[in-house]
């Protein structure tokens, strides 16, 4: 007797308060229309589309700062049914990164409108693709479910591998772009793989959920073969974003076949969503090894598993850049490096609920404000130099201190805080990441991997010194006697900035980047039945002793 | 008062730059003075320290390690949810003379720089001046900096500085030169990082694990329940230091004891400054390769930091630690006084020659403190202080005559003291005073450091065949010495170089005061020095006489 009113009224519809938590991503999608529509109505123009995008990047920007307030202990999951929760999900933590991301973008876009406005034709496409895969990235970051962990690693990579091969007459591009697709589509097809026997398993996608029933098997002895290759096909498509080794071979081709505008993109952005992402996930495994009250040591596979990844990444990466001479393919090993040191941030289970829960997340964000600003500063000066000198070699820096010198020093400052050198930025994000490993030494028997992983941190500086310092070498200590030249203004003063920020922040204002991440580390999205679980947990006692006053919001129903 | 001094060189880098280029070296000059006259304020405290009171105590260094700081300047710099980093700058009788000696040759080194103009490399003055003084803010804030993570920062702020410095306006080979000192340097503070990290767990660890004892040396915490940064609370909180060196704190794994492994992290970072054999081989490079003030610093500043970085950071804190390793230590100390004057002695180029008994001469610092007695460790300091003094001269003396001759080969000099009698005295003075003639500085931080090896025999039984070693390495110096004033200013006058203007009163007002305090510490060494410096190094080494656990060295040493 169920009339179809009824059978309506009985299924699921988002709220409008649920549309807006999604408000951000709706403007993303928005901002692609207009930037389509508007040829339409006005006749193409690249710089206009430019205009567009960069207008639609702030009022993102604007959107997801204005859902602070909204968002409680836990975050919040929407525009799913209750039984897909954590399909889509909005925290601190999203808002954030959304908010790093959109400033990056803003800044790509003005980079590209300093470089490639003037000769480029289709900037309407250009964009919509820039922003697509920024939806999709943004979609990474806010979600604890496997199918759309999958949708969304697919919405931030097929528009990437369109705009590597945006610069269609040059042969280095479209090889780039085919490497690129191959290797993604090999790798997607990897992960679904891997989900799917997951699925078989655990008969859920929810992270937290499966992470219960990982930690009973493992902890049981059983299925341990299923589950190590299950994980490793999941982890793998994460980490070919990240572009961690062994995942990394289409990096180096497309970081150097791209335009080094969508390099500096790719080098940033796409590696934050894809870190966040694994971060969340083993945080999401830790929960739900608590929840399933076992020990969260039964996922010391795991972590030893993405620690030595991680190593590997760092000193491979280390190592292969310093025999690059092309600036792009230099500084695609440092990123595979820098990803390296951020992942082994992967290897810190976090103790929900517990003050230091934050922390191996804090440092990551903290990380990444750093690298988004000290490979912006980097990518423009290298767009700069070689725009002017037509040629992305090493030796087209030769004499740059003298020829461009406010090119030139802004540009030691961000190499120097990419080898992670004090007082700039880069050693605090370096230092913060270092503490975060630490900060776990001590309480579980995975001290000597922690020990392990900041001593391999610490001696890869050490290699990534020298192929920094070609850079540096050639701008100061040699010099072949090119003409002077005056960079455009903009350029040099978007350099510049990533500079004094780089100086302030690792000296005068180390309090504020680091305090911004580590409040919007804390309280992650955990399902509610999982939010409860974690106070009579076995380490409730841990998590009553800790004297923070963020964790007294986030435990004080249960713990006081 | 020591943050204004800090800071100082760092407001006149800044000016450097903004001022047109005439005027550059004038504010560079005026700044180094006005820090100069600042630091010398510094002594005020320590003055008549050497007589004791009636209760034998000398009252101004107080009866225990760190007890006593003066002009003590702190205030939270870093908070985090569990721990603070503080901006935490004092005085003591170990930093304040490397204080002082840090501005004078500062003073020196950028009077030596004035001829900036009629260098080989003479673009962009203003960068030089200006990198000049970042670097002495550097040096400054690494000596008195007391709280580790503020003195890693300003170590490291020294490296990008010093790297340009020899890079640009070095000599033909200076790109490989700097590297070289960045890297090396670098290698050493990497693993300082961990040392960093590690301590500041490890010390959360020990005061949660026995906070009976962990009553903080200031009144106004307590009893301390986090983790810490604090130099001088490593090294004096009891639960600390118990927890620290007991034989059953492991680091890495399962056997690895904490305080020699960490003692060993700390230790290659300041081996690499002192330098020490093996970690030496930068030190030739840089210095052939980089100007004459920068040799001057590099010798008479950056190498004390190796020094100082010994009885600040590894000594107090990890003495258990220093005992593992004390025959290794003495060793190494040995090696570098022999293999640096060997060295010394083979070389064709004046200014190699200078670099390698700067090896030599270090090795007496590492070998005094190694020995860990009082006479030894003063004697490591005065070493450190004379050495400041002397190298920068010899370094100097090399530079003036590089200017006239523009090639520093030994063999081709001859006869420079009938050319140039003026010079040929000051340079008599300088190299006697490195050689160790009695009467002049380098004599008594060796005789000390003898004297301090000798007095360990009971403690050591390796000890005095050190002694007889190393005071075998005061012949060679001796020998090589000699023999480069015989083939350099002795002799008869040669033709290629009669004309050569005698040294000019800018470089006679750099030499004198190098000159007369070569003499004056050499023959009033207690009241030069010692009455200031003896009381806080008595102080660290009761410190180390009284470690927790004296286990035995590592891998059977």
């Amino acid at each position: 007797m169920h009339s179809l009113l009824a059978d309506l009224e009985l299924s699921w519809y988002p709220t409008l308060t649920e549309l807006g938590w999604f408000a951000p991503e709706l403007a993303l999608v928005g901002t692609i229309v207009v930037i389509l529509v508007a040829p339409l109505i006005l006749g193409r123009s690249a710089l206009r589309s430019a205009r567009i995008a960069f207008v639609g990047a702030l009022v993102t920007l604007l959107l997801a700062c204005n859902l602070v307030g909204q968002v409680s202990t836990g975050g919040l999951s929407g525009l799913a049914p209750e039984a897909a929760a954590g399909m889509l999900i909005l925290d601190k933590l999203t808002i954030l990164v959304k908010v790093i991301i959109m400033l990056f973008l803003a800044g790509v876009t003005a980079l590209w409108v300093l470089g490639s406005s003037a000769k480029e034709e289709f900037g309407e496409e250009f964009f919509v693709l820039m922003l697509g895969s920024a939806l999709g990235m943004s979609l990474m970051t806010s979600t604890l479910n496997l199918l759309m962990i999958a949708v969304a690693i697919e919405a931030a990579s097929l528009p990437s591998y369109s705009i590597v091969a945006f610069d269609k007459r040059n042969r280095k591009s479209a090889e780039a772009a085919l490497k690129y697709v191959v290797f993604g589509g090999i790798s997607a097809a990897i992960m679904l793989y891997g989900i799917s026997l997951i699925y078989g398993m655990y008969h859920t996608l929810n992270v937290v959920a499966i992470g219960e029933g990982l930690a009973r098997d493992l902890a049981a002895g059983t299925n341990t073969v299923l589950i190590g290759m299950s994980l490793f096909c999941v982890l793998g498509g994460i980490m070919f974003k990240i572009a961690a080794v062994p995942f990394h071979f289409w990096c180096p081709d497309v970081f150097e076949g791209a335009k080094i505008e969508v390099t500096t993109w790719l080098s940033v952005a796409s590696k934050a969503a894809a870190l966040v992402l694994l971060l969340r996930l083993v945080d999401a495994f830790g929960n739900g090894a608590l929840a399933a009250g076992e020990s969260i040591l039964t996922y010391n596979g795991l972590a030893w598993g993405i620690g030595i990844l991680a190593v590997i990444s760092c000193t491979w990466g280390n190592f292969a850049a310093y025999r690059q001479n092309n600036v792009k393919r230099l500084l695609a090993f440092s990123s595979i490096a820098h990803a390296g040191y951020m992942m082994m941030l992967g290897a810190v289970f976090t103790l929900p609920g517990s003050s230091t829960s934050g922390k191996p997340m804090a440092a990551l964000l903290l990380y990444l404000i750093m690298y988004a600003i000290m490979n912006l500063g980097a990518f423009t000066v290298a767009a700069i130099v070689s725009w002017q000198t037509k040629s992305e070699d090493v030796s087209a820096f030769s004499g740059l201190g003298r020829r461009a010198p406010w090119l030139a020093v802004p540009m030691v400052c961000c190499l120097a805080s990419l080898v992670g050198l004090p007082p700039f930025g880069g050693f605090i994000a370096k230092y913060w990441l270092l503490l975060a490993l630490g900060s776990k030494s001590a309480e579980t028997t995975l001290g000597t991997l922690y020990w392990f992983l900041i001593i391999m941190a610490v001696v890869n500086t050490l290699i990534s010194l020298f192929f920094y310092f070609r850079i540096i070498r050639a701008m100061f200590l040699s010099d072949d006697q090119q003409p002077e030249f005056r960079p455009p203004f903009f350029g040099t003063a978007m350099a510049n900035l990533c500079a004094v920020l780089l100086v302030l922040f690792g000296v005068v204002m180390l309090n504020g980047p680091k305090d911004l991440a580590y409040r919007y580390a804390s309280d992650l999205y955990m399902p509610a039945r999982y939010l409860t679980k974690q106070v009579d947990s076995s380490d409730a006692a841990l998590v009553a002793t800790e004297p923070t006053p963020e964790v007294g919001v986030a435990t004080a129903g249960g713990a006081r | 008062m020591l943050t204004y001094i800090v800071f100082l060189p760092l407001v006149g880098a800044a000016v450097c730059m903004f001022v047109p280029k005439q005027l550059v070296r004038g504010v560079a000059l005026l700044t180094t003075v006005a820090t100069f006259l600042l630091t010398l304020g510094l002594i005020g405290p320590f003055v008549g320290a050497g007589s004791a009171d009636a209760a034998g105590l000398f009252d101004i260094f107080g009866s225990k390690y760190g007890e006593k700081m003066h002009f003590v300047q702190r205030a939270d710099w870093i908070v985090g949810d569990n721990f603070t980093i503080e901006y935490f700058v004092g005085l003591d009788g170990l930093n304040m003379p490397l204080v002082v000696l840090t501005s004078f040759v500062s003073l020196l080194a950028c009077l030596a720089s004035w001829n900036f103009d009629s260098w080989k490399v003479n673009k962009g003055a203003k960068g030089y001046f200006a990198l000049f003084l970042l670097l002495e803010t550097g040096m400054l804030g690494t000596f008195v900096a007391l709280d580790f993570f503020l003195f890693y920062i300003f170590w490291e702020i020294m490296l990008l500085p010093m790297y340009f410095l020899i890079g640009v306006w070095g000599g033909p080979r200076k790109e490989y030169a700097a590297i070289k000192f960045f890297l090396f340097t670098l290698a050493g503070s990497v693993l300082m990082l961990v040392g960093l990290v590690a301590m500041y767990f490890y010390s959360a660890e020990a005061v949660l694990q026995n906070p009976a004892l962990a009553t903080s040396y200031r009144p106004d915490v307590g009893v301390l329940t986090t983790g810490t940064f604090d130099l001088i609370e490593l090294a004096s909180n009891q639960a600390i230091q118990t927890y620290f060196n007991a034989e059953n704190t492991y680091f890495l794994a399962e056997g690895i004891k904490f305080a020699p492994l960490m003692f060993m992290f700390l230790l290659i970072g300041f081996a690499v400054k002192l330098p020490s054999f093996p970690v030496h081989t930068w030190l030739p490079d840089a210095h052939v390769e980089a100007p004459t003030p920068i040799s001057m610093i590099l010798a008479g500043v950056l190498l004390k930091m190796g020094g100082y970085g010994f009885l600040r950071l590894c000594y107090p804190i990890f003495p258990s630690g220093g005992h593992a390793w004390a025959y290794f230590l003495a060793v190494i100390g040995v090696i570098s006084i022999l293999y640096g004057a060997l060295c010394a002695m083979a070389q064709t180029d004046f200014k190699k020659l200078v670099a390698y008994s700067s090896v030599s001469h270090m090795g007496y610092v590492l070998l005094g403190v190694a020995v860990m007695t009082e006479a030894g460790v003063q004697g490591a300091m005065f070493q450190m202080i004379a050495h400041g003094i002397s190298s920068p001269m010899c370094f100097f003396l090399v530079g003036v005559i590089y200017d006239r001759a523009h090639h520093r080969e030994i063999n081709r000099f001859g006869g420079l003291w009938l050319t140039m009698p003026k010079y040929g005295t000051m340079a008599t003075i300088g190299f006697f005073a490195s050689l160790g003639l009695p009467g002049m500085c380098g004599f008594i931080g060796e005789l000390w450091v003898l004297l301090g090896v000798f007095a360990a025999r009971e403690t050591f039984d390796w000890a005095v065949p050190m002694a007889i070693l190393a005071a075998a390495g005061v012949i060679l110096t001796a020998g090589y010495i000699l023999w480069l004033i015989q083939r350099v200013y002795l002799g008869p006058e040669k033709q290629e170089y009669a004309g050569y203007p005698e040294a000019n009163g800018r470089e006679m007002l750099i030499l004198v005061p190098f000159a007369a305090l070569c003499v004056l510490f050499g023959i009033l060494p207690k009241q030069m020095l010692f009455d200031y410096t003896n009381g806080t190094l008595n102080l660290i080494v009761k410190t180390m006489a009284t470690a927790p656990a004296k286990f035995g060295a590592m891998a059977g040493m």
